[in-house]
């Protein structure tokens, strides 16, 4: 048995960021991921970091965008903490390394991103989760946090309504351990993979999402999930807002700049919710490319700019699509990429478990409601990471060690768990994956409506009866890739089912969740969290209310 | 068609399987192990993140050449020369005319093999560790942050990019011979971390006395490999010559 005070689950930024803040508080704390940290989807992060910095810009006016970005669902006291604490933070970043993109006077610079009155978002290039992910990385090895690289955690150990450690998977040699801690911190990111077309790394699970559900722990707001308007059509990888943000147009295949029939105002620059619907829109009515895609052009934003802001993304084009969008317009199409739901936690990330926090995208500390906006997620996972750690290294000093008790049964039972995994015949893992993400795909996607819903469910509650039955049939034991694939995807089956049944209950369209039999917003009803509690049989569902202060829900225009 | 052949390693034995899989448009060859991992046999191990080029997870020798799987089309990998049995890694501009369609895949050079095309990369981040690989700034910025000339930056960007992928480890002679050199990889985020601005004084100093050495920037015999295998174009060669003449500087002060 290992043991630390404070145990990070997850090495992308959110997890690096706590596990450093811990580790500056004085607590013994440690990083487990299963890859090392600098290859974590944070590194993916391409557009930017938004910090109200700029002279004629206020926190409170990045609230008021990220409430109103949110379809009013997002809890107001949080994202007041979110965007107060987003300078300094962004200027800590700055002050270890990170290369932000300047000003002509040496000052960090700022571009418009979506749905913002305000050019807010500070960037490095368009790698700026790259920049940022390897600083803090590099700050963390000043610090001396230990990491345990290569370990998936598998089951989490509770006793009396406190979290105790957990049961991990030493990918080198397939062996089980266990972790005893005083507090645990899960940050381990989204579940992008369970949809067929999605930016994510195929990293991204969503297993600690899994693991916290399964110690009863309610995830909350999972039907809200984020497609991307703009991703690489064929690969989805990410084609960063940023591009927008520089002056990127988007067109249809009679070359009309469709954006002007769906938001006047904002144009490309409208919030991602929209801009997702407006290409489905044109696409599905046949305006679209053969193939599903529409077009976004930078042709006429010149070489050098484009060397020199899109850089990265040139490269992504010329390797994944054959095209240079010096000369080209880039295709594109909506795919998954983001989870505003998650794990139900708090302003310093505290879970309704004891001694369990939850952050960055696994979490829902709700200050992104029903639709985040550019920007946010990278300092959702700084602020919210830096608060846990503080927090988790102060709560630490006041208790003491758990017993071995609830980490020796969890042992058992894990092993038990894995040993009947273990045969030949049976169904595979990747057939039960594929399908569960065609199956998102199709009936949990962009629009939603009850029939498709209820399709999709029904599908997921199969494909759940068929993942009882998924063998693994590599008896290797170092790096068993199959063996840690079937226990993945066992976690994708009850996020996919949280998902689709939270959708099919909320009868209204708000943010990303849009529903084509229930097109309005309907506060009287569904101004409330959603909020999953893992039972036999199924998710519970409950609900609870949305925190408001300064800004009364109003309609949403753009 | 497309035939993967792909260098197999357990504890006891290394061996060669071969692999048919369909090609798909736009397939690439870390898509085509997956198929063969999932499809064909559930043993064989690589690593993968990201599946963008931006991770640095999939690093491998394909047709004897250090590169990422995630953005290496099957299409084109097959079309090449595999150079199988030859002792070079990277031969520059080696490739056949017509179809051969087999592709060779094996681990990174240079490193030790943990199981199939799963390398040591702790034996490789400790020496990038070594160099203290931090920006050693105080406790408190100025107020509104740091400022930094934007021309400065761009000669800095070059080295940020890197990562950590080791695929220039995998194409040095140097490394091939000398386990104890840093590699390009460390050199050249020693030179990043030069470079900043905010960086403190001895800390900077302490980096340079620490790589002035035939583990460090001497040891390198100026062969540019690196510079011709790096994925995302950092220029390691150049960041060791910048080194190089700002130690002889120094000495020379």
């Amino acid at each position: 048995m290992r043991e630390h005070d404070i145990i990070v689950i997850g090495g992308g930024l959110s997890g690096l960021r706590a596990g450093l803040e811990a580790k500056r508080q004085g607590a013994d704390v440690a990083v487990i991921s299963k890859v090392p940290p600098i290859r974590s989807h944070s590194v993916a992060a391409q557009g930017g970091i938004n910090a109200s910095i700029g002279t004629d810009d206020s926190w409170d006016s990045h609230a008021y965008d990220t409430v109103k970005g949110s379809d009013y669902l997002a809890d107001q006291d949080t994202v007041e903490i979110l965007c107060k604490e987003a300078p300094e933070r962004v200027y800590e970043m700055e002050n270890w390394g990170t290369l932000f993109s300047r000003t002509g006077d040496g000052k960090i610079a700022q571009r418009p991103f979506g749905g913002a009155g305000f050019p807010r978002t500070c960037y490095a290039g368009d790698r700026t989760g790259h920049n940022l992910l390897h600083t803090l990385y590099e700050q963390v090895l000043r610090a001396g946090v230990r990491v345990y690289n290569e370990w998936m955690v598998t089951r989490l150990a509770t006793d009396s309504n406190r979290c105790t450690g957990f049961v991990a998977l030493n990918l080198l040699d397939s062996e089980l351990e266990t972790f005893r801690a005083k507090a645990v911190i899960l940050a381990t990111g989204g579940y992008g993979r369970i949809y067929q077309r999605s930016t994510n790394s195929i990293i991204n699970t969503g297993f600690g999402i899994s693991l916290g559900y399964r110690a009863g722990v309610p995830i909350q707001d999972m039907e809200f999930v984020q497609f991307h308007p703009t991703t690489l059509w064929g690969t989805n990888i990410l084609i960063t807002e940023g591009v927008r943000g520089e002056g990127g147009y988007l067109y249809n295949k009679d070359h009309e700049r469709f954006m002007d029939k769906y938001a006047p105002e904002s144009m490309e620059l409208a919030p991602r919710d929209i801009v997702a619907r407006s290409i489905q829109t044109e696409i599905d009515e046949g305006r679209g490319f053969t193939g599903g895609y529409v077009q976004l052009d930078i042709t006429h934003l010149g070489k050098e700019l484009i060397n020199e802001r899109l850089g990265g993304i040139r490269q992504i084009c010329i390797d994944f699509a054959g095209v240079d969008p010096i000369t080209e317009p880039i295709p594109v199409q909506p795919g998954h990429h983001y989870s505003m739901g998650g794990i139900s936690s708090g302003k310093d990330g505290l879970t309704p478990l004891n001694g369990l926090y939850a952050i960055g995208e696994c979490a829902c500390i709700s200050v992104h409601g029903a639709n985040r906006l550019g920007g946010n997620s990278l300092l959702d996972t700084i602020v919210f990471g830096k608060r846990a750690g503080e927090h988790a290294a102060n709560a630490v000093k006041n208790i003491a060690m758990p017993s071995e008790d609830s980490l020796n049964e969890s042992l058992a039972e894990e092993r038990s768990n894995i040993d009947s995994m273990m045969g030949d015949g049976g169904e595979s893992f990747a057939d039960v994956k594929d399908e569960l993400r065609q199956t998102m795909q199709k009936y949990v996607g962009v629009y939603r409506n009850r029939e498709d819903l209820e399709t999709g469910l029904a599908n997921v509650k199969a494909l759940e009866k068929r993942g009882e039955n998924i063998h693994v049939k590599s008896r290797v034991k170092t790096f068993n890739m199959e063996l840690m694939n079937v226990l993945e995807v066992k976690g994708m089956l009850d996020i996919a089912r949280v998902i689709t049944e939270g959708a099919l209950v909320r009868e209204e369209s708000r943010g990303a969740h849009y529903r084509t039999d229930f097109l309005e917003r309907d506060d009287e009803n569904w101004l409330k969290h959603t909020l999953a509690y893992m039972k036999d049989g199924g998710p519970k569902l409950e609900y609870k209310d949305v925190t408001i202060t300064q800004f009364k829900p109003m309609r949403r225009e753009y | 068609m497309v035939y993967l052949k792909i260098k197999r390693q357990d504890e006891s034995r290394e061996w060669y399987d071969t692999f048919e899989t369909k090609e798909t448009p736009g397939m690439t060859v870390l898509e085509a192990l997956f198929y063969v991992q999932e499809h064909m046999d559930g043993s064989l191990c690589f690593r993968y993140a990201c599946r963008g080029a931006v991770c640095g997870s999939c690093g491998m020798l394909i047709n004897r050449v250090p590169r990422l799987a995630c953005r290496t089309q099957v299409g084109i990998a097959k079309k090449e020369n595999t150079r199988e049995g030859s002792g070079d890694i990277f031969v520059a501009g080696q490739k056949s005319e017509e179809e051969n369609e087999v592709i060779l895949i094996e681990p990174l050079a240079n490193l030790d093999v943990i199981r199939d095309l799963i390398v040591d990369m702790d034996s490789f981040y400790n020496l990038v560790d070594s160099i203290k690989p931090w920006i050693s700034s105080p406790e408190e910025h100025p107020e509104g942050g740091n400022l930094m000339d934007p021309d400065l930056r761009e000669q800095i960007e070059k080295y940020t990019n890197c990562i950590l992928c080791a695929c220039c480890h995998g194409a040095c002679p140097v490394a091939a011979r000398d386990d104890t050199y840093l590699s390009p990889a460390t050199l050249a985020k020693a030179w990043r971390m030069h470079l900043d601005p905010r960086e403190d004084n001895a800390s900077r100093q302490e980096r340079l006395n620490f790589v002035d050495s035939e583990s460090g920037v001497w040891g390198c015999d100026l062969v540019y490999k690196c510079v011709a295998v790096c994925p995302k174009k950092v220029p390691p060669t150049l960041g060791i010559k910048a080194l190089r003449e700002e130690i002889e500087k120094n000495k020379e002060n």
